[in-house]
This record gives structure tokens, C-alpha cells and sequence, in this order.
């Protein structure tokens, strides 16, 4: 195996008492869809929370390409290649969807603020460039965000698709991981059945390595190289999806004891 | 030493009505998470109730009852109009925006602050008025504690504010009004869901936290003599330092950040400066709100995601 | 695209039909239609002819619009743009004033050039807002806006303090009484001296602002200043440096603010601490929500707006005629029937009559006759009560009286509706006429207070702001 993306090595976050993660360590190999899987409360989303650098972890490592991006700010870790969804979706409700767009290649580009004011050759070339670019990153949802949409504000899109704005929005920051959280949560059962094969696609077309919480065990099955099951913070499997999902502490975790069959 | 006592009293008299007045701060500030700028303004109409009940009764030198009757109604004047003012505030100035972003609700207080401003100087004019408290409470009666003669005034201030204080925790800790609204504060729309009516929590919120600023308008008054329509911005401003200080939406907080606010302001005209009173406290505030803005005994809020 | 399913038609109905709700709709859908360039080439345009049509007075009620215009613009970059509210605004546009004042008057001493005092001005301005926005990175909401407050205080004390400071040997800052004799922009040996030189300057540095921030706007900062505003953890999360966006967008509001300031000292040649009171500050808060948060064509109109309703209010004639064809219009979208617009307004004149025979028999204090003598006095002469200055009370009890009257307006319904507007109205003009008329300047403080609060309620988005969606 190639060296991964993402490492995270012995990784603990408590809040008061309560220890969300514990010495959990995961990696994500380039090209790979990894998914996190576990009952509410588990600590995905804090896992998600702490590696896109909004909560310090107590302890361990996260490495980004070798790299440690532990103590950086969320804009940083963003501007060196992790992109995220939310799980509560956050779009900027009352920009276009183009703009949505847009406003996430802040990093990327370069115009200073004056040169922005007098509109310099090189400013307005750059505009251009990251409108080309948002369209683009919107082209790749088809039919579903067709160009009437985009001068259209996020707020009039159907929950379904503020998800999709919301990964067209993480692919513009250009990031070699994604991290999607809960992309299917509250989409009927064919938006389900696009989602996972959108995820296959970022994965295969966009090249993107994908880092992915979710609760329904179909997209789970379809898109996963591999799975990583936690609960109350630790890991308790890993594996493939055949695996993890026979394994007899995740059942368990889900189900409670003696589930799994034992007398 | 024996100044120094005189100014701790006075630090403890100017405490105790900004706690007053920052409970109300904290409180609306507790169940409804936004600041009620307009506090001040409610605060200086009750100061101007209990003027009002001052002159029908006969003016401080030709009172027709008892002076503690007189006080008794002038702090239930008070009470009345301030609550009054709060009460239709809520109503029609924050009701509305229950649901609009955040800064709706602080721009419609600082309009109604405005609003109430001008109201107060077409009502009472320009022209500041005083109670002349010494001529109720003569200057010698009062308490003497080791070297320092305090007036009864402000032994009566300090130990409303006190009563008040205990009655309004056990208020919140003990009754079902309370209970709601300690519920209404953790969660609203939960709290809702649970059969409490939210629209009556935050009118008795009010009505509470207006009642205890119109009692600051009139301890202000019979303390410290003047009054005018533009008394409760800075007296607002103070207080809300109180409240953020002691930790917003806090009720012992309060109180505490009232003291030392009060204490500091004491402090300050005595040994450093009566000019840069205003200064000093607001830049202690600044610095305060940089170092620590979930006050002293506040919680940090974790950032939800 | 192969076929329009009813997806696609939902999604465009808002174009279908005329756009937008309510009365200001066909004007704002003709003025969407017009590209902005042309807009402000118009604006321009009648802006600059305006002083030709108007006497001197006229030139500086047109001095204050575009002053105010320039502040609420720099305004709208930090509250309405970024989403900070930034309450401490008033002191930046001070802190250019004085500026200008100390280096273009005999205070202490010194006379910069303009071309030398303007730049670095401006500079020192947007420093002080960035140092300002340092705050801005742990406060948020209200606690922001209550320490930016606090800073406009601070500053107010400073500048009417300046020379009781410790360690300080120069008036700098004149003290109360403020620097007087500030001397007029000079540019190419070109003095800016007259009043309708200063109004030609303040338009053309309007119209530079305007296109600067308009393509700042339209960039990638803009942008990025509205993402923020919309939800500053996702906008970190896009690569977005919030802090220093944050910084930007007070630097350029403090910047524009300042350079305000320094036309400001010329006009009135001197600058003093009243200039800058909360009074302004919330002045110019309400011409900024009255146009719209956001916008800067309604920042604009909004400073037009609130620079003129003052000197209308102070000609009592043109007041009594805006204030009795507002009192129609309101009880025509309030009741929307003609026939109980008529019955109203019948009641009223009963009531008044009533009210006027009643007060005659009992008590013989009554003037008759109304206060200010202009044509519809004329009119409400045989009607209405008009107190002399000995009865007060009854015209503070009227106005109390007239407020319940109007809140309470607003919360019935049907016919109770209905029979509170009859006193309410005969209350509110008794009050008008014995009261309101008479203070100009209380009366403005009265109605941007309940501009800001009804705008906030029945339409926060302003004249011409776009409505924002919050939570969904």
C-alpha cells in the first residue's frame, strides 16, 4: 500500500468527562472510499470535527501526506487539501448557487483587495477563471444542478440538492481528501441510490480520496473500499464492508448485548 | 482607612442598582439570547414614575403621608411604569423578530431606546430633575459603622437590593414560573414542546427584570439626586458591563458583576480620576470581554457543528 | 435540456409573475432592470444639477445627504456586507475629522497639504478599524456590538478629555469646544472653499466610492464577506481567512468613514465632539435600514431620505401636510375598505367636535385655534383643541394616550380596529399639533426610533434590499 493521505495516530478528545474518541488510529489510502460507521454518539462527526481543525485533539497525530496538520486552523487545513460537508447542512443560504461556489476558491486565488477595486486585467481574468471553475465543479451534478439553477439563491434548493451544492461547494477548494458527513441523511430512497453512485464517481472520475460518515448501510455496501466501525470512540472494526458488517462487537454496538447471538 | 470605608459604601450603594439593573439584562438575555439595549431607557422611566409619585404625593418637603408610605409607592410607581415599558417592548418591538436573524432584534432595540428617548424628552423636557432625598431622610439619620456614618438611604438600598436578590433566586430556583423559565433559557423550543408557553415566560421575564430596573430608577434618584431622559444609556451601558462581567445570563453573576462595577467606579473617581470615571470602566471592560467573554462565572459555549 | 419538468417551472415562478410582493414592487422590478453603471450615471446626473435648482440652504441639506450617503455606504461594507455589527463606527468618521481639523487649522500649529493629509488620513483610519476588528475574532453578535460601542465612547471621552490625559502638553483636540477655523480641501492650487464646491467634491468622492466597493463587491472579497456573513464556520472551512476578512472589512468602512471625516471639518469649518454622538451614529444607521442592509443604491436613497425628512419637518406647513396625508395613507392599508377609511375619519370629526364642545363647558383654560399658523391650521381651527402652554400635562397625557392607542391599533383586529383608530387619531393629531409640531428635532429622534423598529418588523430587507432567508 501506497503511503496514505490521511493518517491519524492514537487520536483522544474528551469534553469534560465524557471521552469522545480514544486512541483511535485511521488511515486513508489515495484513491480509497473510506467509510466511518457507528451508532449516535459514537464520535464520527467529532472525528470530522477535530481533523478539519475546529476542536484541538487531546492527544495523537493527524497527518496530511506525511504532514502534521494538528494546530492548524480550519482555514488552513482547508487550503491544504481536506474539503468537508456538513451533516446539518451549511450552505450560504442567501448567495447564488454560483457563488456558493465561488466563495470556497478564496484560498486558491490571488487578486489583492485594490486590485479587485480598479478591476486590473489580472483580477478580472482570475474572476473569470474561478467562474469557469465553479461551473465546472457544478457541471459534474448533470441534470441536477443545470445552469438555470445557478444564479438562483441556495435557499430555493430542495434539501437534496443544497447536499449536492454543499460537495459541489467542497470540490472547488481543489482537495486531494473529502470528507462528506452523512451525505444520504433525510434523501428518499433514489436520491439515495444517486448519492452512493456519486460518491463511486468523485472517487473514480474526480479522483478524489473520500472519507465518509453515513448511517444508511446500502450506500455504505456501494461505495466503500473499505469500513471503519466506532463506537464510543474506540475502534471496534475495520475492514471490508462483508467484514465489519458480520463482526460481532459492531452488531452489538448497534444492537446491544447478546445480539449477536451469544447465550 | 476612613475614606476608604466611604467609598466602599458608595462602591456597594452604585453596585447594588447596576446588579439591579444588569439582572434584567441577564435575564432577558438568558431566555431570549439577545441584549435589550432599550434596559436603560426603562430603567430612567421608572426613575421618572417615582419622581412622578413623589410630586403628587406633596414634593419631598410637603409630603400628605408617611415617608415610608411615600417610599413604598414611589419603588410601586416605579415598578409599575418600568414593567409597563418593558412589557410593551416585548411585545412590539422583539416579538416580532422572535424568528429574524440577529441583528434584527438589536436593531429594533437600539431604535426603541431612541424612540424612548425622545419620548422621555417631549414628556419631561430637557431639564434634569432631583428628588432631594435629604429632605425626606435627613443626611444624619443613619447607620454608624466604626469610623463611617452611612445615610439611611443607602443602608435602604442595599438592603432592598439584597431582599430583592434572595427573593428572585428562590424565585427562579423554586416556582414553577421560575422552573419554566430556567427551561426556557436551556431550550426553548424543547421547553415548548413540553407544554410551556414561551410567549409567557419571556412576558414575566420582562415584566421581572423591568419591575427590578424601574427599583434601580428610583434608588438612583433618591442617592444620587439627578435625573434626566438621557440617564439610562450610560447607566445601561454600565450595567450590561455588569452583566457581561459576572457572565450573561447568570443570575448570581449579575449581582456579583454589579458590585464590581459598582466598586471599580467608586474606586476610580476617588483615587484616580472623575473624568476618566466613564474611561476607565469601559476600558477595563474591553480588556475584560478580550480575556474572558463568558465572564466570571459564565461557561464557555462549545461550538456546535 | 430535453423537457421542463414541473421542477424546473417551480423554480423559476418567481419570474413568472410580477417580481417581488407589496407597493414598492413595479418600482424595484423597473430599477432591477437597469444596469447599475447606467444608475449611478443618472444619480449623477440629477445630483449634480441639483444645486443649480435650490438656494444655498438647499446646497447644504444636499452637503448632508452625501455625507451621510458616504457614511452609510462605508456601513453597509462592515454591517451589511460582513454581517459585524459594528457599533463604533461614529468614532473612525471622528477620527478623521479631527484628523483633517489638526493638521489643516492653527490648533497646533501644523498644515498639511490636502494631497499629503488625505492619503495618510485615510491609511491611519483603516488601521484604527483593523485594529478595531482584533476584538472581532473572539466577540461575536451582540457582544461585538456592545465592545465597538464602547469604543465609540472611549473616543468621545478621549477627544473631549484630550488635555486632562496624562502626559499630555498640546490642546490637540480643542477639548468641548472642538477646532475651530479647519481650512478647505486645497487640490492643484484649486481651494474647495464654497459650499457648492465641497457639494461637487463630495459627489465625486461618492461616486469613486461607490464603484470601488462596487467591485470589491463583485470580487472574490465580497464574496468571501458574505459567506462569512452567512456562516462564518463553513466560510473558514472554504479556505476562507475569516479573521483577516474580518479585518478588511472594518479597515475599508473605518477608511471610508475617515475620509468622510475630512470634508466634514470644511464644510462647517471646525469640528467638534457633537459631531459624533450616538445621535449620528443611529442617524446613520437608519438611512442604511431604511434603503436597505446590503444595498448601495438604498444606502444611498436612505441617506437622502433621512438628510431631507428633518428640514421638512422643520417648515411646519410642509410637516402638517405630510403628516395628515401619512395619517390617510396608513388608515387606507391598515383598513383597506373605503367605506371604513370614510366611517373613521367620520368618527374622528365627531370626536373632535365632541371633545371641543365638552372642554368648553368645563373648563375655561381652552385656546382655540390652532398653534401654527399655515393653511390647514386654518382648517382644524373650528375643530380641534388646541391647549395652551400651561396644560402640558393634558398633551403628555394625549401623547401616552396616542401611542397606547397606536399599539394597540396594531395588535386588534376587525372592528375593534376599526374604533381604536377614531381616538387614536384624534389623539395623534391633538398631540401633533400641540406637541410634535413644535419640536422639530424631537420629533425626527422619534420617528428614526420607530423607523428602525417598524422597518425591522414589517421589512427588515429595507427599500431596496433583497429579503434574506435565515433558517429553513
Amino acid at each position: 500500500m501506497s503511503t496514505p493521505i490521511l493518517e491519524i495516530k492514537d487520536l483522544s478528545k474528551s469534553f469534560g468527562g465524557l471521552k469522545v474518541i480514544q486512541g483511535l488510529d485511521l488511515s486513508v489510502a489515495p484513491g480509497e472510499v473510506l467509510s466511518v460507521i457507528g451508532p449516535n454518539g459514537a464520535g464520527k462527526t467529532t472525528l470530522f470535527n477535530i481533523i478539519s481543525g475546529i476542536y484541538p485533539p487531546d492527544s495523537g497525530e493527524i497527518l496530511l501526506d506525511g504532514t502534521s496538520i494538528v494546530g492548524s486552523s480550519p482555514e488552513q487545513i482547508a487550503g491544504l487539501g481536506i474539503a468537508r460537508t456538513f451533516q446539518t447542512l451549511r450552505v450560504f443560504l442567501n448567495m447564488t448557487v454560483r457563488e456558493n461556489v465561488m466563495a470556497a476558491t478564496y484560498g486558491a486565488t490571488k487578486a489583492r483587495m485594490w486590485q479587485s477595486a480598479l478591476r486590473t486585467p489580472k483580477a478580472r481574468r482570475e474572476e473569470r477563471e474561478t467562474r469557469e471553475l465553479a461551473e465546472a465543479k457544478l457541471s459534474f451534478f448533470g441534470e441536477r444542478l443545470v445552469g438555470y439553477r445557478w444564479d438562483q439563491p441556495a435557499y430555493s434548493l430542495s434539501y437534496a440538492n443544497r447536499r449536492r451544492l454543499e460537495i459541489a461547494r467542497a470540490m472547488a477548494t481543489n482537495p486531494r481528501l473529502l470528507m462528506l458527513d452523512e451525505p444520504a441523511a433525510g434523501m428518499n430512497p433514489v436520491e439515495t441510490l444517486e448519492i452512493t453512485a456519486l460518491i463511486g464517481r468523485l472517487r473514480d472520475e474526480a479522483g478524489f480520496s473520500i472519507l465518509v460518515i453515513e448511517h444508511d448501510m446500502h450506500v455504505v455496501e456501494g461505495v466503500s473500499d473499505r469500513v471503519v466501525a466506532l463506537d464510543h470512540g474506540v475502534k471496534i472494526a475495520e475492514g471490508t464492508y462483508e467484514k465489519v458488517a458480520e463482526d460481532r462487537a459492531v452488531i452489538e454496538a448497534y444492537l446491544g448485548y447478546g445480539a449477536a447471538g451469544r447465550k | 482607612m476612613e475614606f476608604f470605608l466611604q467609598q466602599t459604601v458608595n462602591g456597594l450603594t452604585l453596585g447594588s442598582v447596576y446588579a439591579l439593573l444588569a439582572l434584567g439584562y441577564s435575564m432577558v438575555y438568558g431566555v431570549l439570547k439577545f441584549l435589550n439595549f432599550a434596559h436603560g431607557e426603562v430603567y430612567m422611566f421608572g426613575a421618572f414614575a417615582g419622581y412622578g409619585v413623589l410630586t403628587v404625593l406633596g414634593g419631598p418637603t410637603g409630603l400628605i403621608v408617611p415617608v415610608w408610605l411615600a417610599l413604598t409607592l414611589m419603588f410601586v410607581g416605579a415598578m409599575v411604569v418600568s414593567s409597563g415599558v418593558g412589557v410593551a417592548l416585548e411585545r412590539f418591538a422583539y416579538r416580532p423578530l422572535r424568528n429574524a436573524s440577529r441583528l434584527a432584534p438589536l436593531i429594533s432595540a437600539i431604535g426603541a431606546s431612541f424612540f424612548l428617548q425622545a419620548a422621555a424628552l417631549l414628556l419631561f423636557t430637557a431639564n434634569s430633575r432631583s428628588y432631594e432625598a435629604p429632605q425626606l431622610i435627613p443626611i444624619e439619620n443613619g447607620l454608624s459603622i466604626g469610623p463611617v456614618d452611612v445615610w439611611a438611604v443607602r443602608v435602604m438600598v442595599i438592603v432592598v437590593t439584597v431582599v430583592l436578590m434572595i427573593l428572585l433566586t428562590w424565585w427562579v430556583k423554586s416556582s414553577k414560573a421560575g422552573k419554566a423559565v430556567r427551561a426556557v433559557s436551556f431550550d426553548a423550543e424543547a421547553a415548548a414542546m413540553m407544554g410551556i408557553d414561551v410567549n409567557r415566560v419571556v412576558l414575566v421575564t420582562f415584566l421581572i427584570g423591568s419591575a427590578l430596573a424601574g427599583v434601580g430608577g428610583v434608588m438612583v434618584g433618591l442617592v444620587f439626586g439627578r435625573i434626566f431622559h438621557f440617564m439610562g444609556f450610560i447607566a445601561g451601558l454600565k450595567a450590561f458591563t455588569a452583566a457581561v462581567v459576572g457572565g450573561i445570563g447568570s443570575i448570581p453573576g449579575a449581582m456579583l458583576g454589579g458590585l464590581l462595577i459598582g466598586f471599580a467606579e467608586a474606586y476610580t473617581t476617588a483615587y484616580i480620576s472623575s473624568t476618566f470615571q466613564n474611561l476607565i470602566v469601559f476600558g477595563l471592560l474591553i480588556v475584560f470581554l478580550l480575556i474572558r467573554p463568558s465572564g466570571v462565572l459564565g461557561r464557555p459555549e462549545l461550538v456546535k457543528v | 435540456m430535453s423537457n421542463i419538468g414541473v421542477d424546473r417551472w417551480v423554480a423559476e415562478s418567481s419570474e413568472h409573475g410580477p417580481k417581488g410582493k407589496g407597493w414598492t414592487a413595479p418600482a424595484r422590478s423597473l430599477l432591477d432592470r437597469v444596469p447599475s453603471g447606467w444608475k449611478l450615471l443618472g444619480f449623477l446626473v440629477v445630483a449634480a444639477v441639483y444645486p443649480f435648482l435650490v438656494p444655498q440652504a438647499g446646497v447644504r441639506i444636499g452637503i448632508t445627504a452625501l455625507l451621510l450617503a458616504m457614511l452609510a455606504i462605508g456601513l453597509n461594507t462592515v454591517v451589511g456586507w460582513a454581517g459585524l455589527l459594528d457599533l463604533g463606527y461614529i468614532a473612525f468618521y471622528g477620527f478623521g475629522a479631527y484628523f483633517y481639523g489638526a493638521v489643516s487649522s492653527d490648533q497646533i500649529g501644523v498644515q498639511w497639504p490636502t494631497w499629503v493629509a488625505i492619503p495618510v488620513i485615510v491609511l491611519a483610519s483603516a488601521v484604527l478599524g483593523a485594529l478595531l476588528s482584533l476584538p472581532s475574532r473572539r466577540l461575536v453578535g451582540d457582544y461585538l456590538a456592545i465592545m465597538t460601542l464602547f469604543f465609540a465612547q472611549v473616543f468621545l471621552e478621549v477627544i473631549v478629555n484630550y488635555e486632562r490625559l496624562p502626559g499630555v502638553d498640546t490642546n490637540l483636540t480643542g477639548g468641548p469646544n472642538g477646532i475651530i477655523g479647519v481650512q478647505p480641501w486645497q487640490l492643484f492650487g484649486f481651494p474647495f472653499d464654497t459650499f457648492n464646491r465641497n457639494y461637487f467634491l463630495l459627489l465625486v468622492l461618492l461616486g469613486l466610492v461607490i464603484v470601488l466597493l462596487r467591485n470589491i463587491d463583485q470580487s472574490r472579497t465580497g464574496r468571501a464577506w458574505r459567506a462569512l456573513r452567512e456562516d462564518t464556520l463553513a466560510a473558514a472551512h472554504m479556505t476562507t481567512p475569516v479573521n483577516r476578512l474580518k479585518m478588511l472589512a472594518f479597515a475599508v468602512g473605518a477608511a471610508v468613514a475617515g475620509l468622510t471625516g475630512t470634508v466634514l471639518g470644511p464644510v462647517q469649518v471646525g469640528v467638534f465632539p457633537n459631531n459624533f454622538q450616538l445621535l449620528f451614529l443611529i442617524t446613520i444607521y437608519a438611512a442604511l435600514i431604511l434603503g436597505g442592509l446590503g444595498s448601495i443604491p438604498g444606502a444611498v436613497l436612505g441617506a437622502i431620505a433621512v438628510a431631507f425628512t428633518p428640514e421638512i419637518l422643520r417648515n411646519p406647513g410642509i410637516a402638517g401636510w405630510l403628516f395628515y396625508i401619512g395619517v390617510v395613507v396608513l388608515l387606507v392599508t391598515v383598513l383597506r375598505r373605503w367605506r371604513m377609511v370614510a366611517a373613521v375619519l367620520a368618527g374622528v370629526v365627531v370626536l373632535g367636535y365632541l371633545v371641543r364642545f365638552l372642554s368648553l363647558a368645563i373648563w375655561d383654560e381652552t385656546i382655540l385655534g390652532a398653534a401654527n399658523d399655515t393653511f390647514l391650521s386654518g382648517i382644524l381651527d373650528g375643530w380641534l383643541l388646541i391647549l395652551g402652554p400651561a396644560s402640558d400635562v393634558v398633551s403628555n397625557y394625549a401623547f401616552v394616550l396616542a401611542l397606547a392607542g397606536v399599539l394597540a391599533v396594531t395588535v386588534a383586529r376587525g372592528w375593534r380596529r376599526g374604533a381604536l383608530l377614531v381616538p387614536t387619531i384624534y389623539l395623534a393629531i391633538l398631540v401633533w399639533e400641540n406637541k410634535l409640531s413644535l419640536q422639530d428635532s424631537v420629533t425626527r429622534q422619534l420617528l428614526f426610533g420607530a423607523v428602525l423598529v417598524v422597518m425591522m418588523a414589517v421589512r427588515p430587507e429595507g427599500i431596496l434590499g433583497t429579503r434574506r432567508v435565515e433558517i429553513t
